[in-house]
């Protein structure tokens, strides 16, 4: 299956600077929680871990897993249905599932699977132009699994689903118009959402961060400690572990969702533009290993995969600089996350399968 | 074909993809640059009023001596409780919590942040004002808890009066700044300064300069390391003209003959004030650690008015020792000689009515009519003289008007004029008002501290000082002490004709030392020149009227001194109130001025001998005592 030669088509640069940022993240954590804790060693086994997780993703050629997508489709759908009865309950969700020594979030897995689904249904049409009923019944497969992380509730994870359909099908072929007509329907729907389709913590949320001041204590806290966080590091910032606001706690979970916040505080204006960089090169050479995928399936599968990791990482830097409303969502790579640093290293291998594969048969 | 046009398209649209990616982290490190770049000094300040709190140092005030090193005011260090707001989650609970865990009042808690709530959060408000170590314990206990990390326990050095109310109003009290003086001094909330007495007048040399410590703290309020420390610089140190032991004699003689009053005793060389008392007095210990509302309404209603001052702010009739005066005036005027006879047939009549003397004295010179305190002989002198030229006697001699001296809210003595009563009443001054006036009846109404401006002028024979108070300073820069310059007198020194002097010192020498009215006074071979006084509360009319009324209307008594007779050295007054007789004011006088020559000597201080058993203090008629205006003493005696 590992053939010989396809070691000289692996991606180097792409894993080097992926771990670059699992290294990064590795070093931000270590300061945020004040050394070598059960956090910080967490996150190596994950990182350990992850990496396993890649090399299987390599291994196994990707064109065998997209005949097999329906099934792991299946499998990922039931999983996520027997969370919502069996699942851990945490700050008034399940989402995770224990399994003895650690715990696992399906949800982070659904993102891969989803793409694959989309990328083997899609890139295996043989009609010239994507139909209607396509991007019906691609949507649909997205949703299944959308509404059943939304079911946890975890809004976060679930939106980054949707990043993955319209990458694709607008790769796909999906006429321009339509991409056109979703926004229209998205402005116009926005405020409707806001009021019938929220819960009112959500809404809080969205209000706090137009204006954060009004609850300088409250929701809006975090917002305005993360502008401060970020603002405070100026260009060289204040050094490894001596952060302030991440150090003294003015910054809540600083480890996981605002990991970025505290290299932008320690590492300044400096740290933030090589972090930027590093994720602008995966992501660039991503989707350089799309255009040279030997096929369509190929091509989707990695542009799936990279759309909710580039969407995630948009919005939680964002996120960091306190420009928009605080969210559950993680840094892949960098945040502390067992599930998410499996999975996010897992789809990396994903791609870099792709790429390795570009010339075999 | 057909793959090759999609080959074609997805190339398209993966351009289009990239563009965005790079469009988005252009914008990304745009707004990262912006404000980690362009906006980093707001954010930094900001950052560093999240973790950094510069907690104020209070300095000690400067502490005082008295003329012999005797420490009067010092400073101990006390724990004051606070709520630091900044951090407070839910300061209900904070309030509730303090207030049960410290065994404080909750409403008073409650009162306190209420009248603070406007200030910066940072600034922590003083709850407990010098807590005990028990509540000190408790709160630092649960502080470490973290139930209370709001909660901060400060050292601070408190103003301490070891001798508790020894020279109270002349030292005064410290008290927190008043919103005024906040803005007039420019000092900070809840700054520490002097409210009355030297405290006041010479707060700024005794304030000191405040440090500062800035510390880390963490979300949750909690100290982690100190950044910096400026250690507060101690208030100078001042030494007062004040004796010790003379200030405690007088007090102590006060209370074991039972009366309360007010001493003055200056050095008449340079105006030193070397005692100043005023009894009842206050604790200005209670102040210090901010007095309680019922400690300070009791004090304000209290009918014997202990917050007055009666050395400066009382005014009284001085009696027959404004003789000294009419004396003096008229032997500079050149009206008698000290030889001049005058025949006392136990009173006189002037402008058809006749004014009585307490005796059949006979023939009279000055000498003799000082020493038996003849009225007689003062009603002609008085006559003779004039009301005007015993008014500007009165002004050169330092009794009218006020002293000058470095304490606040000092009250004018008055002795009447022509002008004055024109003025004052639009009246013309009669004639007969003259005679009443001459043996210190009538309009006359003086402070105590004028009168011993009186006796340091006559005895040093014709200077007349200002009196001083704070003789040395120290900074403290290692120069040790500096001497403060008596202030300069504003009023042209004269010289008294050495027969007036001699006469006038002879006859208060005889007053005390012969068989005159002060003999009680008499110290062997010291010396000691006297005259008594006694100072009509209310006329005899008025008496009858105000039987049965719950004032006190006994007299009051004077003993005006100097000592020895030839180059004094210590002169002053002793203001007895409601001991009827002048001659009862003298033996603490006395005691005072034993202790003055057995400290020159460097010989064990008098023990205070009570010949009669003393009676408690005045307590079973506690008035106030009435300020003799002009309409309260009338002509008769």
């Amino acid at each position: 299956m590992f053939e010989r030669r396809l070691y000289f088509h692996i991606d180097w640069l792409l894993i080097a600077a992926v771990f670059a940022l699992c290294a990064i993240g590795l070093a931000m954590i270590y300061s945020a929680t004040g050394g070598p804790t059960s956090i910080y060693w967490t996150q190596i086994y994950a990182i350990g871990l992850g990496t396993i997780a890649m090399l299987a993703c390599v291994a196994v050629d990707y064109r065998s897993l997209g005949d097999k997508s329906h099934l792991l489709f299946l499998a990922m759908v039931l999983t996520l249905a027997g969370v919502l009865f069996i699942g851990e309950v945490r700050g008034g969700s399940r989402r995770w599932i224990d399994l003895g020594p650690f715990n696992l979030q399906p949800s982070e897995f659904a993102k891969a699977t989803v793409a694959l689904m989309l990328a083997k249904m899609l890139g295996d049409t043989r009609r010239r132009a994507l139909t209607n009923n396509d991007l019906i019944f691609a949507g649909v497969l997205t949703a299944v699994p959308l509404l059943l992380i939304a079911r946890q509730p975890d809004l976060g994870t679930a939106v980054t689903l949707l990043p993955i359909l319209l990458t694709i099908t607008f790769v796909a072929g999906m006429p321009v118009k339509y991409l056109g007509a979703m926004a229209l329907v998205a402005i116009i729907a926005a405020p409707v959402a806001y009021q019938f389709g929220l819960q009112d913590y959500q809404r809080e949320r969205i209000s706090t961060f137009l204006d954060p001041e009004q609850d300088a204590r409250g929701a809006g806290y975090q917002q305005i400690q993360a502008r401060i966080t970020v603002g405070s590091g100026g260009v060289w910032g204040k050094g490894f572990t001596q952060g302030t606001q991440g150090q003294l706690r003015f910054l809540p979970v600083a480890h996981n969702d605002f990991i970025f916040s505290v290299l932008a505080e320690e590492q300044g204006f400096v740290g933030v533009i090589v972090a930027l960089g590093l994720y602008l090169f995966v992501i660039m050479r991503s989707i350089e290993a799309a255009r040279l995928a030997k096929d369509r399936l190929g091509a989707y599968l990695v542009l799936g995969v990279l759309a909710s990791f580039t969407f995630q990482v948009v919005y939680n830097i964002t996120m960091s600089a306190g420009l928009v409303p605080v969210k559950g969502l993680t840094l892949p790579l960098m945040s502390y996350g067992g599930s998410s640093m499996i999975a996010t290293l897992a789809s990396f291998g994903l791609i870099l399968n792709v790429r390795m594969r570009r010339f075999t048969n | 074909m057909a793959i090759a046009e999609d080959r074609r398209r997805l190339a398209v649209r993966l351009r289009w993809l990239r563009a965005a990616v790079f469009v988005v982290f252009g914008v990304l490190s745009g707004v990262f640059w912006f404000l980690q770049v362009v906006q980093h000094a707001r954010f930094q300040e900001m950052a560093a009023n999240n973790h950094q709190r510069t907690l104020a140092l209070r300095a000690p005030r400067g502490v005082i001596y008295d003329r012999t090193g005797q420490v009067l005011v010092e400073n101990r260090s006390s724990f004051n409780i606070s709520i630091v707001r900044e951090h407070t989650k839910d300061l209900d609970r904070t309030i509730r919590l303090l207030a049960q865990v410290a065994g404080i009042e909750e409403p008073k808690v409650r009162e306190v942040v209420e009248r603070h709530r406007r200030e910066p959060a940072y600034r922590p408000i003083v709850v407990v004002q010098d807590a005990t170590l028990a509540q000190v314990a408790a709160v630092t206990a649960r502080r470490l808890d973290f139930e209370l990390p709001d909660i901060v326990v400060q050292e601070v050095p408190t103003r301490e009066y070891p001798s508790q109310a020894l020279a109270a109003h002349l030292i005064g009290y410290v008290g927190e700044a008043s919103d005024q003086q906040m803005a007039d001094e420019g000092l900070a909330s809840g700054a520490v300064v002097g409210q009355s007495g030297v405290e006041r007048v010479y707060n700024k040399m005794l304030m000191g300069a405040d440090g500062a410590r800035r510390v880390v703290v963490n979300s949750v309020g909690r100290e982690i390391r100190t950044l910096d420390e400026m250690p507060p610089s101690e208030g100078q140190r001042v030494r007062l003209s004040i004796n010790y032991e003379m200030q405690r004699a007088a007090e102590d003689a006060f209370r074991a003959y039972g009366y309360w009053g007010s001493a003055v005793i200056l050095d008449p060389r340079n105006g030193d004030v070397l005692t100043l008392t005023s009894l009842p007095a206050y604790d200005p210990n209670d102040f210090s650690t901010g007095i309680d509302r019922a400690t300070w309404a009791a004090l304000n209603t209290d009918k014997l008015r202990p917050l007055q001052n009666r050395a400066i702010q009382g005014r009284y009739s001085p009696g027959s020792t404004f003789k000294v005066l009419v004396a003096t005036a008229a032997l500079e005027e050149g009206v008698i000689t000290p030889e001049r006879q005058i025949f006392c047939a136990g009173g006189g009549t002037f402008y058809g009515r006749f004014f009585q003397c307490l005796g059949r004295h006979g023939h009279m010179d000055l000498r003799h009519a000082l020493e038996k305190s003849c009225n007689t002989y003062f009603y002609t002198v008085g006559d003779m003289l004039g009301v005007d030229r015993m008014h500007q006697w009165a002004v050169k001699l330092g009794l009218a008007g006020k002293s000058g001296i470095d304490l606040p809210n000092e009250i004018e003595s008055i002795v009447p004029s022509t002008e004055w009563k024109r003025q004052r009443t639009g009246e013309k001054w009669y004639a007969g008002e003259t005679i009443s006036v001459a043996i210190g009846q009538g309009q006359l109404s003086v402070t105590p501290m004028s009168m011993a401006i009186m006796m340091a002028t006559v005895a040093n024979g014709g200077t007349r000082v200002v009196p001083r108070i704070v003789t040395g300073v120290d900074d403290g820069l290692g120069e040790g002490w500096r001497d403060v310059p008596p202030p300069a007198s504003p009023y042209k020194p004269f010289l008294m004709k050495p027969a007036t002097v001699a006469a006038v010192r002879d006859g208060l020498w005889m007053a005390v030392n012969g068989s005159g009215t002060a003999t009680r006074a008499r110290i062997a071979g010291r010396d000691v020149s006297g005259k008594t006084g006694t100072a009509q509360v209310i006329s005899l009319k008025g008496r009858a009227r105000a039987t049965g009324s719950e004032r006190d209307l006994r007299d009051h008594g004077w003993f005006v001194f100097f000592a020895p007779r030839d180059n004094p050295e210590v002169a002053g007054v002793v203001f007895a109130e409601h001991s009827e007789h002048g001659y009862l004011a003298a033996p603490i006088a006395k005691h005072v001025m034993e202790t003055y020559f057995a400290q020159k000597d460097g010989v064990p201080l008098p023990q205070l001998k009570v010949p009669a058993p003393p009676a408690p203090a005045p307590a079973p008629v506690p008035t106030a005592p009435l300020r003799t205006g002009p309409n309260t003493a009338g002509p008769e005696r």
